[in-house]
């Protein structure tokens, strides 16, 4: 899937694949709310600026025409199948719109007994990649536009879905930015390491984005919030922004679907994904986990196999 | 009222002298001030409201629950239900708190001379009137007919007990005391029924009368259509608001209704400007 | 005649505070992004980039210690920060949108209480507002009554000009002292043609209308279509130089500990949750209602001012892609 050569600037495909998505996109979205199969798709609406999009919970065949997929699509729209979105829809069967990573997400919640697999209609789409933060989306989608995620995506191509919208152009190699800035990391002694994410987390601000965007940060009462005993402290100050950022992925652990929109939704640039791809990292390496396309029954810490590394346990 | 510190968060301190435990979770605090000047400058007016600080957990929003004249002390009753409530409730007799304060609008008592009062409260909504009711009991003459129409779920969950017994004995109030159905013991002397009703059967008049309604959302939105029924203005009817509230200096945003401020516009309000509020609270 | 300013010499001028003692707070580049920070030379002034955060910080921290507690033998004590150590600051490179947001606030903060924490720092504080000459298609300040160069809130004022440099003008005795202070600094004469400003192009809005309209629209099917997305978080009132809504916690612990003042945003869902687990805004749509209301409404009732001054922070940064501008233009054209 390689073409030629690449420089960071130069639009990364035809943007005539998203138009094809969109259409694909539009023409399912409108069959289904027509055939009264589902009350809702959630899908991606145009915004008022070039190049952005956001959320739409679409329930007329109207609406459903202007559902667009573009570069800007970012949103993990896994979202609003949990629990804590979940009152944004209407009641009866949904159709959604999924990336291959927002598919990971979905199949967690599914694992997680959030939902249903036949509760949803899963509209996967083709995804050749999407905008990073901070990116200028009035500009085509160009390798130093791109989210960091996707220049390692492996599921550019959403499986077990119920219809996938588009096709996928070639894509170019790119650099594994993120690999190389984990493997950076851990090349760091502890000390060094310790003292990069404490000036992370000096920066938070603590709008709680991070969490409110997760799929999987959908406690009715968080951790972060409870104050019987105060946990954790509200206010942004390294204590209770290091307390927070270490329990956020630790309890993402063995269930974060890698959708990285933690990171991405950051106003601080704090680079969150490190974490939870650490995180997944460990868990493949102990226990051969990984979060799929496909709904698992039992996470990497919710289960236990006799053969299960022990070597922590002192 | 002083504010004799530049910093506007910073309580006055005072050691609580008493507590009372009015049922098995609300409790009464009695709290002198330990600045003498504090406590002999201390003045505040009834529906007026403070906020009081177990130091080290935060602090929370109360009425100011003893009578306005009444001085040397101040009390406020609270239910245990949260982080600071709690830990208000275990501090002992002697133990320090803390209180800013007062804060809000009050109740213009000045405009209920020579008037009757009608006071209808349920549960723990029975401190903020209790506090205008001991008023108006000091200056009893000016006042005309009072009754007090109060109620609880059960006996136990009645606040002021003894004082419910001291308004009865008194010639010159009606006291209606009633318990929700089931709520009663063996010995109950009062009604059975939940307060509009047993509002509408006391049925006072509305004739030169000002009604003084505090309780949960629930009785209030049935005690109402009872008032009116029995022929209040919505002018005549006065209740107070409970949003959280936060800096009680109408400036941490959170107890707005509309573009009304609790804390600053409030706690007390007419029915009439409930009701050209948004329904929001 | 016009005063000018080199690039250089405003450097120097930085410089020349700094070693004066003075606080000087501007833009400055972080890592991968740009906040406003002490700085502590003036080369590190970063101008081309609109700050990530807004100015409000230097007046209103995301977090500051009210007071501290401590129990001893029995006895509790209090002892509150002392303000008169707050030190003396220059803000220097702010745009009109940061620049005019603490004056509005200035309302809140002072209504019967005033709040010494805010109005001690905007007392002994020195505002160097910039002409902008650089937007992007998030940026309306000129849709709510401010424009690229609007002097409002600076007490000194620069234009940049062609050739490099800036026009300076002083808008009150604040601003005059400074440059009295350092007036070897500015030169007299000098080009003083301001380059183009960065005027967005923007549907423009009535706000007299929209707030009509918000009066008697506090039903409408618009809040829940407009954020059904909003995921709750506070990343728009925290970026926002006009939102100030905070929360008041005792951190530590119960032997001694800090009253703390922290940035809290009517988003969040536990904002009026009461400890009863009662909530008047319940549901996200009626919390987006307040954000809305409040700053085109509320705030223009009270204090007669908009609590916003389309800076576009809030458009950039949310996660869900909900525009304030759009919402706003949707309201304007329905009233």
């Amino acid at each position: 899937m390689t073409q030629g050569q690449q420089t960071e600037s130069t639009p990364l495909v035809d943007p005539a694949c998203y138009a094809a998505a969109t259409a694909a996109i539009r023409a399912e979205a409108v069959r289904l709310l027509e055939a009264g199969e589902v009350t809702a798709v959630v899908g991606y609406r145009a915004g008022r600026r070039a190049g952005s999009a956001m959320p739409e919970v679409a329930t007329t065949a109207e609406a459903a025409a202007q559902l667009i997929f573009t570069p800007g699509c970012q949103n993990n729209l896994a979202l609003f199948l949990s629990k804590a979105k979940r009152e944004a829809l209407p009641k009866g069967k949904v159709a959604v719109v999924v990336k291959g990573c927002d598919l990971r997400a979905l199949a967690g919640l599914i694992g997680e007994s959030q939902l249903k697999r036949d509760e949803v209609h899963v509209i996967g789409v083709a995804c050749p990649g999407v905008y990073g933060a901070g990116a200028d989306l009035a500009k085509p989608l160009a390798a130093e536009s791109l989210a960091r995620k996707c220049r390692e995506c492996k599921v550019h191509l959403p499986e077990g879905t119920d219809v996938v919208a588009g096709t996928l152009p070639p894509l170019p190699d790119l650099a594994p930015l993120e690999a190389e800035e984990l493997a950076r990391l851990e090349a760091m002694t502890p000390q060094e390491r310790w003292a990069f994410w404490t000036e992370q987390f000096a920066r938070c601000i603590r709008c709680l984005a991070c969490r409110q965007v997760c799929p999987f940060c959908f406690c009715t009462q968080c951790l972060c919030d409870r104050n019987r005993p105060q946990a954790v402290d509200t206010s942004p100050r390294p204590a209770g922004n290091t307390a927070w950022h270490i329990v956020r992925a630790m309890h993402l652990a063995g269930r974060c679907a890698g959708c990285a929109e933690c990171e991405r939704v950051c106003p601080m640039d704090i680079p969150l994904n490190l974490l939870n791809r650490k995180m997944a990292q460990e868990l493949f390496e102990l226990y051969g986990f990984e979060t799929t396309m496909q709904p698992q029954e039992q996470g990497a810490l919710t289960s236990y196999r006799d053969g299960d590394d022990q070597s922590f346990i002192k | 009222m002083c504010i004799p510190d530049k910093n506007i968060y910073k309580p006055y301190l005072a050691t609580i002298e008493s507590v009372v435990d009015e049922t098995p979770d609300i409790r009464t605090l009695r709290l002198v001030f330990q600045d003498e000047a504090v406590r002999d400058s201390f003045t505040f007016r009834a529906g007026q409201f403070a906020e009081y600080s177990a130091f080290g957990f935060g602090e929370s929003t109360f009425c100011i629950a003893s009578a306005p004249t009444r001085s040397g002390y101040i009390e406020c009753c609270f239910r245990a239900v949260g982080r600071v409530t709690e830990a208000l409730r275990r501090l002992e007799v002697g133990e320090t708190v803390g209180v800013r304060g007062p804060y809000g609008n009050s109740f213009p008592i000045e405009q209920f001379f020579g008037r009757n009062l009608v006071f209808v409260a349920g549960g723990i909504a029975l401190p903020p009137l209790r506090t205008l009711i001991w008023q108006c009991l000091d200056w009893r003459d000016r006042f005309g007919d009072i009754t007090i129409v109060y109620g609880a779920r059960t006996e136990s969950d009645l606040v002021y007990k003894h004082e419910l017994a001291e308004w009865q004995g008194r010639g010159d109030v009606r006291l209606v005391k009633t318990v929700d159905p089931g709520g009663n013991g063996p010995n109950w002397d009062g009604q059975v029924g939940f307060v509009p009703t047993v509002l509408e059967q006391a049925a006072p008049s509305a004739e030169n009368t000002i009604a003084l309604v505090c309780g949960p959302p629930v009785m209030i939105k049935f005690t109402l259509p009872v008032l009116e029924k029995l022929g209040f203005a919505d002018e005549a009817i006065y209740t107070t608001l409970e949003n959280r509230m936060k800096c009680g200096l109408g400036k941490c945003g959170r107890c707005n209704v509309g573009n009304v401020y609790v804390c600053k516009d409030g706690p007390v309000f007419t029915a009439a400007q409930v009701k050209a509020m948004p329904q929001e609270f | 005649m016009a005063k000018t300013l080199s690039l250089d010499n405003l450097h120097r001028l930085v410089d020349a505070l700094l070693q004066e003692g003075v606080r000087v707070v501007g833009p400055k580049r972080t890592g991968t992004l740009t906040v406003y920070a002490p700085l502590t030379r003036g080369e590190e002034l970063e101008l081309n980039e609109l700050p990530r955060r807004s100015a409000k910080e230097t007046f209103f921290p995301p977090c500051e210690t009210i007071l501290s507690f401590e129990k001893r033998d029995g006895r509790t004590t209090v002892s509150d920060p002392d303000l008169d150590r707050l030190p003396e600051t220059v803000l220097i490179g702010v745009r009109p949108c940061d620049a005019a947001a603490p004056g509005i606030l200035d309302a809140v903060f002072s209504w019967d209480y005033d709040d010494p924490f805010f109005l001690e720092r905007r007392k002994r504080t020195t505002i160097i507002g910039i002409a902008c000459t650089s937007s992007d298609d998030a940026c309306f300040c000129t849709a709510v009554g401010l424009t690229p160069d609007a002097r409002q809130g600076s007490d000194l004022f620069l234009v940049p000009v062609e050739g490099g440099g800036f026009a300076v003008e002083a808008l009150d005795a604040k601003g005059s002292a400074l440059k009295e202070r350092h007036a070897a600094l500015f030169t007299a004469g000098g080009n003083t043609v301001p380059l183009p400003l960065a005027e967005p192009k923007v549907e423009p809005l009535d706000l007299e209308k929209i707030r009509a309209w918000l009066d008697g629209n506090f039903e409408h099917p618009l809040w829940k279509e407009i954020a059904d997305r909003c995921a709750g978080c506070g990343a728009c009132a925290f970026l926002c130089p006009a939102c100030h809504c905070f929360d008041i916690v005792d951190e530590g612990g119960e032997g001694s500990g800090c009253r703390r003042k922290h940035w809290d945003a009517c988003g969040f869902g536990k904002f009026t949750m009461h400890a009863s687990a009662h909530n008047p805004r319940d549901v996200q749509p009626q919390r987006y209602r307040n954000r809305i209301m409040h700053k085109f409404k509320y705030y223009r009732d009270k204090f007669g001012q908009t609590l916003c001054t389309g800076c576009g922070r809030c458009i950039r940064w949310c996660p869900v892609g909900i525009d304030i501008k759009a919402v706003l233009d949707e309201i304007n054209k329905k009233s």
